[in-house]
């Protein structure tokens, strides 16, 4: 390593020294414009973060950092506007440092200068190069006048007006003249204010003293001394620290991707024919060109990850700016934005995701005097939540405001045509949620300039079902919405299952599939039906099934579905789980997603297809279309079961003991068999005709008794089992044909039923079980009976019923009516005390006492307390230690505490109180 | 070959930066903050860093003290580049051992003067 002449400047790089950046200014453009828009990206979180923490020094050094750092490389480009502005920025932000105070319009100030060089940046980019025309003076003025604020700064060691050098305006270029002479840097503009000229700093570093004994004063060029002798430690000479990541060009990453699928088609045929033949020797280096496939397949998929951070970047910037154009007070959170996703899948969803996260600030998030109101901080808050599950990526968007307002959901789907009022008194909750996911639907009462054009939801739901993932919504009146979205890993390769049905093959993409169950009859794995629908009963779960091949339109229209053989496979889309009927499966595959041609778009059950190891095409299932498939059939099931009353199908933890008999066929029904009585057996011959209604003696009185199954006719000899339905005064039998059993088991009312006397299906001991509502025979047998005759009191009283259990509300309300009293019942306390707030004529309150968010000592509190109203009952409906809740509930407000089942002692507790009230509620 | 070690935390800097110096034939690393810049020094140590002074984790400044305590820290010729015009702030990185200063953005003739002036090229083509 000989000393090596300096090489010629002017021939290795024709015209450096004059235009030095001329060669390859498009990579460095290119470079520039990229590492500046990473820089501005996170100096826009940095300043959201400074301004909530203005007195913390490292965040403040950060912006300062990246705001320096822009101003210096705009130098090297030319952009002189750029660097103007920056460095205007650069010297409040500097005056921060020095301790000036950090308003708000400090820093939206900095903001808008953020937003102006990025608004620069882009016609940069779109002139490949060139700086657009125009003035930032104002910005640059109001900057500066920020930065000069009547605040005790020390003034710099020399401020630019005691300097007049300085100030000089024309461009003061020494000339060139190398000739052995000082070659002295300058700047080829006028100083901005706060610099000083290169002469002064020239001064400077001359004069300055250097303390470090081995370091050399600068010499002249001289006196230039011998090279620094070379030691063993350059021994890596070529090791770059800054090169252990480089970055590549997408394209190139693309077409690696493209390459190693084609690779993995090609593995699979060979395992195809490997599969094919069982003797070869190249058995074994066919395995091992299989895993080192699967490996290069991983490795590049992992170089297509970025952290979902990068899609969530921009959101606190925006989060901030909204909240004080709307004036609220918001908290983002964001938790996991280090989970990694396919980058073309986090491209995609970018922008639905800032769209949700507006909406939560905008439409979810009350007004701070709001939420004050409503018992709440006046900071709302939105979290933000990725994690990985399966092949997935679940990303949830939460806010603690309003939650979804139903009302307007219901008057919106009306006015838009959607449902009519019949269909939407039948819808469950999330039916209604659902509809804001369609086309030009909003619910904001205003249109703001930051959402509610009704432009929104739906797009957003497209957009992500377009990579395959899918949206949900679950929300609760008062406590706050949650988005829930599910997305694939990567769109690529996915695992797939392959399945033949009806002689066709089909791909299952495997991630959505839980299980497969092999179909048996007469097993606990048989297919029934609950009324026409063909169900599969898993683990005490009611799943609605679909033949593949059926809805795939492979079988003949007239043809009937039978389930006696074949496979199914229990998928879970979102929130839905479903099973589908196949013939059989013959393996999974590593598959090559090929899209869907355009014309074949609108086949929404297909979503592309793939060429399998035997060259075979084959279609791949989507599992999203089969999900809207079985929710649309189901939908048309729930909404008549919404006709019962049983509006909301919450499941209804605690285990409840049911009835079970058998009426009318041989499947077996159920009643809760806290409403039941007496079990009887009769005989027949005691059954008489009274105006054409069967009564029979029952304990001195004539009680009426109606058929399970709808008949009215009787056998006239043998005996007949009844159960004896009683609610104090009104008693009524109700004949079966044979009583089965007593079991414990929990209500899910997964399926509701299609008839008007029963509340839906559970699953019973593995099997599909209706159950009957008490309420419609109730109602049978006291038909022309006027409801209120035995008040006699007179006149009808209004109980309020709050129970969150839907389950419990639907067999605590036709007790109630039935003794006479009208019930208007609610979900939650906040929906009571809402209802209380425009009307407060209700006899007494009934509620239970432990039910999420607010309780209902809570709510006896605030019906005590904030509504002031003192007189009327509250009785509280305990189900774990009475003795502590009537202790408690005393000291809340509650009049009254019964146990959730007695209903004898809630009658009774009713009679007493409800009309003693009478005084404050007329 | 002599080598040099480029200090910024902006990838268009060194990008500016190692054009030059490959163009007078140094063999150039990069180092993109403070910390990053002793790793490669004690790995191996440069005949010329070219330091900025405004980093995250580690300001030039800090690099250049820490690096003039080692052993053999004080062989690299040491040019401190900065945006910052204050005065007091060249003084400080004087002190702390730089061997030259100079400003951003700088071109090919000024770096290549400096580098005269540290005594790394031995003339300047006229």
């Amino acid at each position: 390593m000989a000393q090596e002449p300096p090489p010629n400047l002017v021939d290795a790089f024709p015209g450096l020294a004059v235009t030095p950046l001329e060669t390859n200014m498009d990579d460095l453009l290119r470079e520039f414009l990229t590492e500046t828009t990473e820089s501005l990206d996170v100096a826009d979180v940095e300043l959201v973060k400074f301004e909530r923490d203005p007195n913390n020094r490292e965040i403040l050094n950060n912006i300062f950092r990246l705001v320096h750092t822009i101003k210096g490389t705009c130098g090297f480009i030319g952009l002189t506007r750029l660097a103007a502005l920056a460095h205007a920025a650069e010297t409040l932000m500097d005056k921060f440092r020095d301790g000036i105070p950090v308003t708000q319009e400090a820093v939206s100030l900095v903001l808008v200068t953020i937003d102006r060089v990025k608004l620069i940046l882009g016609d940069i980019e779109a002139s490949e190069g060139q700086e657009p025309q125009g003035s930032d003076a104002d910005l640059i003025d109001q900057l500066l006048a920020m930065a000069t604020q009547p605040v005790a700064v020390e003034a710099p060691i020399a401020a630019p007006a005691a300097d007049p050098v300085s100030l000089v305006p024309a461009p003061i270029r020494t000339e060139a003249a190398p000739t052995g002479g000082k070659l002295i840097q300058t700047l080829e503009r006028e100083l901005l204010p706060g610099e000083v000229s290169l002469d002064e700093l020239e001064r400077v570093f001359r004069e300055t003293p250097v303390e470090t004994p081995q370091a050399k004063v600068p010499a002249g060029p001289a006196g230039a001394p011998a090279p620094a002798r070379r030691g063993d430690d350059d021994a890596s000479p070529t090791s770059s620290i800054a090169a252990q990541s480089i970055r590549v060009n997408v394209g190139t990453l693309e077409h690696l991707m493209t390459m190693v699928s084609e690779l993995v088609l090609t593995r699979n045929q060979l395992l195809e024919i490997a599969r094919r033949n069982e003797d070869h020797d190249y058995k074994v280096a066919l395995q091992r060109l299989s895993n080192v496939t699967g490996e290069l397949q991983d490795a590049i998929m992992r170089t297509r990850m970025q952290p979902i951070g990068n899609a969530w970047q921009k959101l606190p910037r925006i989060v901030r700016d909204l909240a004080q154009e709307l004036g609220k007070q918001v908290e983002l959170e964001m938790l996991g934005s280090e989970t990694e996703l396919d980058r073309q899948v986090l491209d995609q969803i970018k922008d639905p995701l800032t769209h949700m996260v507006r909406n939560s600030a905008d439409h979810g998030l009350e007004m701070p005097e709001d939420r004050r109101r409503a018992g709440k901080p006046e900071k709302g808050m939105i979290r933000l939540s990725a994690y990985h599950e399966g092949g997935f990526v679940i990303v949830k968007i939460s806010d603690d405001g309003k939650g979804l307002d139903i009302a307007r959901i219901k008057a919106k789907a009306l006015e838009n045509g959607l449902a009519d009022e019949a269909e939407l008194a039948k819808m469950s909750e999330t039916q209604l949620f659902r509809f804001i996911f369609h086309p030009g639907f909003s619910t904001a009462a205003k249109v703001t300039s930051v959402s509610g054009r009704g432009v929104g939801m739906d797009v957003v739901r497209s957009n992500i079902e377009a990579i395959g993932g899918t949206v949900d919504v679950q929300s609760r009146a008062g406590s706050g919405s949650t988005f829930v979205i599910k997305i694939p890993l990567t769109l690529a390769i996915m695992p797939a299952l392959i399945v033949e049905v009806s002689g066709e093959r089909c791909a299952v993409p495997q991630n959505a599939v839980l299980e497969l169950v092999r179909i048996q009859p007469n097993s606990e794995h048989a297919v029934r039906r609950l009324k026409d629908a063909p169900v599969l009963c898993l683990r005490n779960r009611l799943l609605p099934i679909v033949h593949l091949g059926r809805v795939l339109g492979l079988v003949p229209e007239q043809s009937e579905d039978t389930f006696d053989t074949g496979l199914i496979a229990v998928m879970q889309v979102g929130n839905e789980s479903f099973g589908i009927v196949v013939d059989s499966v013959s393996h999974t595959e590593e598959i090559v997603v090929k899209p869907m041609a355009s014309v074949l778009r609108q086949v929404t059950l297909v979503s592309g297809s793939t060429i399998l190891g035997d060259g075979h095409v084959i279609m791949i299932v989507d599992p999203n279309g089969l999900a809207q498939h079985v929710a649309a059939r189901s939908e048309s099931l729930a909404g008549q079961a919404a006709e019962n009353g049983q509006a909301n199908a919450e499941a209804e933890d605690a285990p409840v003991s049911l009835l079970l008999f058998r009426a009318g066929s041989q499947e077996i029904k159920a009643v809760p068999l806290s409403l039941v009585t007496r079990l009887e057996e009769l005989d027949r011959t005691r059954i008489e005709q009274v105006d054409g209604r069967a009564v029979i003696q029952y304990r001195g009185r004539l009680i009426p008794v109606v058929r399970a199954d709808g008949d009215t006719g009787y056998e006239k000899t043998g005996v007949q089992p009844m159960l004896v339905f009683s609610d104090d005064s009104r008693v009524m039998g109700l004949a079966v044909d044979e009583i089965v059993d007593i079991v414990e088991s929990r209500l899910d009312l997964e399926l509701a039923s299609a008839s008007a006397h029963a509340l839906g299906g559970a699953i019973i001991d593995g099997r599909a079980t209706e159950i009957l509502d008490v309420s419609h025979f109730l109602h049978l047998a006291f038909v022309d009976e006027p409801e209120t005759d035995r008040n006699a009191a007179g006149g009808r009283r209004h109980l309020l019923l709050v129970d969150d259990s839907a389950f419990f509300r639907e067999l605590i309300q036709p007790v109630l009516r039935g003794r006479g009293y009208a019930v208007t019942a609610c979900g939650s306390a906040r929906e009571a005390l809402e209802r209380l707030a425009s009307d407060r004529r209700y006899d007494a309150i009934v509620s239970d006492v432990e039910m999420p968010d607010m309780d209902g000592f809570r709510f006896a509190e605030a019906v005590r307390g904030d509504l002031g109203m003192t007189r009327v009952p509250i009785i509280a409906l305990a189900t774990a230690n009475p003795g502590l809740a009537i202790q408690r509930g005393r000291a809340a407000g509650f009049t009254d505490c019964v146990a959730k089942f007695d209903r004898p002692g809630l009658i009774s507790a009713l009679q007493e109180f409800a009309c003693a009230a009478e005084g404050e509620a007329a | 070959m002599k080598t040099c070690l480029i200090v910024d935390d902006s990838r268009v800097v060194r990008m500016v930066a190692r054009r030059f110096f490959e163009g007078w034939g140094f063999d150039t690393r990069e180092a993109a903050d403070g910390a990053e810049a002793l790793d490669a020094c004690a790995i191996a140590m440069p005949d010329v860093i070219l330091l900025d002074w405004n980093m995250p984790r580690m300001t030039g400044i800090e690099v250049l003290r820490q690096l003039r305590s080692w052993p053999r820290g004080t062989t690299p010729k040491v040019i401190f580049c900065t945006t910052q015009t204050d005065p007091a702030h060249i003084a400080a990185a004087i002190k702390a051992g730089a061997d030259e200063y100079i400003m951003k953005p700088f071109d090919a003739e000024i770096l290549e003067r400096k580098l005269v002036e540290v005594g790394l090229i031995a003339t300047v083509d006229a």
